[in-house]
């Protein structure tokens, strides 16, 4: 009885797809689209301390962050810390992903697993507070230290760049490692076998047949990474505290506390922007020099 | 025969390391929660859960607590009525634009929060003086706000379900009579448990641990439990903030572990 056109929802086309995308798509055009194309609008407008919009076009607000060399140095500083971040989360996570996607007992494999998307969940406030707790005056690492005899007084370790590096990296991390895990994972064995049986050692090994092919995860990862790190806001906010600016906390300042909203727009869109600009090139540039596996010969 | 030597001691430590780095701060945290002192010093003096009572008595936890709870369940049941079709036309429709449409579908979550945040912020308040309707700093607001979250994680889960199930079974029961809409109530939406499941569990850890986005859209004296959790570590650091880092842990690992019986939990990236 029911022909082919009957199928309707099953086999949706036209109408029927267009009442299935329709309530999700005007979600997101009204409360993702509509609000970003309205603060790029924001960040062309004149700002007047008190007056709550003044319209305008201009781009002043671009000018005054390229020429005040505060917030040239807030975003070279983030620009700095998220390069650094991800290059460091690419070398620590590869050994790990390696060996989670390697290891022979399934138990073993998801207990590691659940260990590395364990923290990834947690929330940033959380994680953060953990590293607090490790980081203070009289948190675990002085206490560590000078109960082992390490130093006298506690070394300062909050409130500096370096803890703020560690910990963007330790919430970071556990993206890289699943990432690279997954790719791995689809990678044969025995073609790593055959590198090896062709007389490379295990770096040439590495950098001829494991690295190309994992490429795409590389990829990935090093994006991921590298965006979470542009816009952390509660590591630099609360390890890094008042004098180690970055951008994510400096826009929140200028929206919310400073109701300059034209800046605050531009400072948000020079984040999107030198984001967006960093990854695409880096990956045009990863993908380019990715070694091409079939020239390899040891 | 040379072989990657995975039982290499070296090798072992450093990956175990790597991981320990991961994961010391949560246990850090932990393990504090349940100390006696005053402040946070090491060794302790002693144990106590003195501190989730002290927790649950500041107003500030006990209703971000409660905030956020009622934010993540909303908008996880509005994420789920608007995605789960948005996943049906993805797997079994067919129409021209599909790839723009599922980037857009996944457009939440790439779109930085704060700044996502900052611009809904700034929308809200632009609403309201052209329409009176007051929306930044209230609770529908907020869900909204949130609702665009989940989107990505239930449609992606839910398409990865029903593509590894193929449509055979749906066809059978379309020609044994049933009608359209009994198979996807019958048999579409059963197939699609494990990532309806794992979409809904994911969506509500992503809004309840929303930091980025919501301190933009809180109002003044409500706050949601992360943001109550970063403005009492702007000015204290006590066993108390632990307590309830805690109990979001315990929360969270809680949901993780359940879903992992559905969807294994490696495969939702």
């Amino acid at each position: 009885m029911s022909g082919p056109l009957q199928l309707g929802p099953l086999r949706p086309n036209g109408k029927g797809v267009s009442m299935l995308l329709s309530p999700s798509l005007l979600f997101i055009v009204v409360l993702l689209l509509g609000p970003l194309v309205l603060l790029g609008r924001y960040s062309l407008n004149h700002f007047e301390p008190g007056q709550f919009m003044v319209q305008g076009f201009t781009a002043e607000n671009y000018g005054r962050f390229f020429s005040d060399p505060f917030y040239r140095g807030v975003l070279f500083r983030t620009i700095w810390i998220a390069v650094l971040s991800t290059i460091i989360c690419l070398v620590l996570g590869i050994l790990p992903a390696y060996f989670i996607a390697r290891v022979q007992s399934a138990k073993w494999k998801s207990l590691l697993l659940i260990m590395v998307i364990l923290p990834l969940f947690m929330g940033n406030a959380v994680r953060v507070a953990g590293w607090m707790v490790l980081l203070a005056d009289r948190g675990l690492i002085n206490a560590f230290m000078q109960a082992v005899g390490l130093t006298q007084e506690p070394v300062q370790m909050l409130y500096t760049g370096t803890a703020v590096l560690v910990g963007i990296i330790s919430v970071n991390l556990p993206f890289m490692i699943i990432t690279l895990q997954s790719v791995i994972e689809g990678i044969d064995r025995p073609l790593e076998e055959a590198g090896l049986n062709l007389g490379a050692n295990h770096f040439q090994m590495f950098r001829r047949v494991l690295l190309p092919l994992m490429m795409p995860g590389v990829i990935t990862g090093t994006v991921l990474c590298f965006i979470l790190a542009m816009n952390a806001y509660a590591t630099p906010l609360l390890i890094g505290g008042p004098k180690f600016q970055m951008m994510a906390p400096a826009v929140y300042e200028q929206i919310t506390r400073s109701s300059n909203w034209p800046f605050g727009a531009a400072l948000a869109f020079v984040l999107m922007a030198s984001t967006l600009f960093l990854t695409v090139f880096s990956s045009w540039a990863m993908g380019r020099k990715s070694p091409a596996p079939a020239k390899a010969h040891a | 025969m040379k072989s990657f030597q995975i039982s290499s001691a070296l090798y072992r430590f450093v990956v175990f390391a790597t991981l320990l780095f991961v994961i010391t701060p949560l246990i850090a945290v932990i393990w504090v929660s349940g100390f006696s002192n005053k402040v946070i010093s090491f060794p302790p003096q002693g144990y106590s859960f003195d501190w989730y009572l002290n927790a649950w008595r500041l107003d500030t936890f006990r209703e971000g607590f409660w905030l956020s709870l009622k934010v993540s369940l909303m908008s996880t049941a509005i994420g789920m009525l608007v995605g789960v079709p948005a996943a049906l036309a993805m797997v079994r429709g067919n129409f021209p634009g599909k790839a723009f449409v599922s980037t857009l579908l996944m457009s939440p979550m790439m779109i930085p929060g704060v700044v996502a945040g900052s611009a809904l912020y700034v929308y809200f308040i632009q609403f309201e003086l052209l329409s009176t309707v007051q929306v930044a700093a209230t609770l529908p607001g907020l869900i909204a706000a949130h609702s665009v979250l989940t989107i990505p994680w239930i449609v992606r889960l839910v398409v990865a379900s029903l593509i590894s199930n193929g449509n055979q079974i749906e066809e059978a029961a379309l020609n044994l009579g049933a009608t359209p809409w009994t198979v996807i109530r019958r048999v579409t939406l059963p197939m699609a448990r494990p990532g309806l499941v794992a979409g809904g569990l994911f969506s509500f850890i992503v809004s309840f641990t929303d930091l980025e986005k919501s301190i933009f859209l809180v109002g003044p004296g409500s706050t949601t439990l992360p943001i109550a959790i970063v403005n009492y570590l702007e000015w204290n650091l006590d066993p108390t903030v632990s307590a309830v880092a805690t109990i979001q842990i315990l929360m969270i690992g809680a949901a993780l572990v359940f879903s992992d019986r559905y969807v294994k939990l490696s495969r939702a990236f």
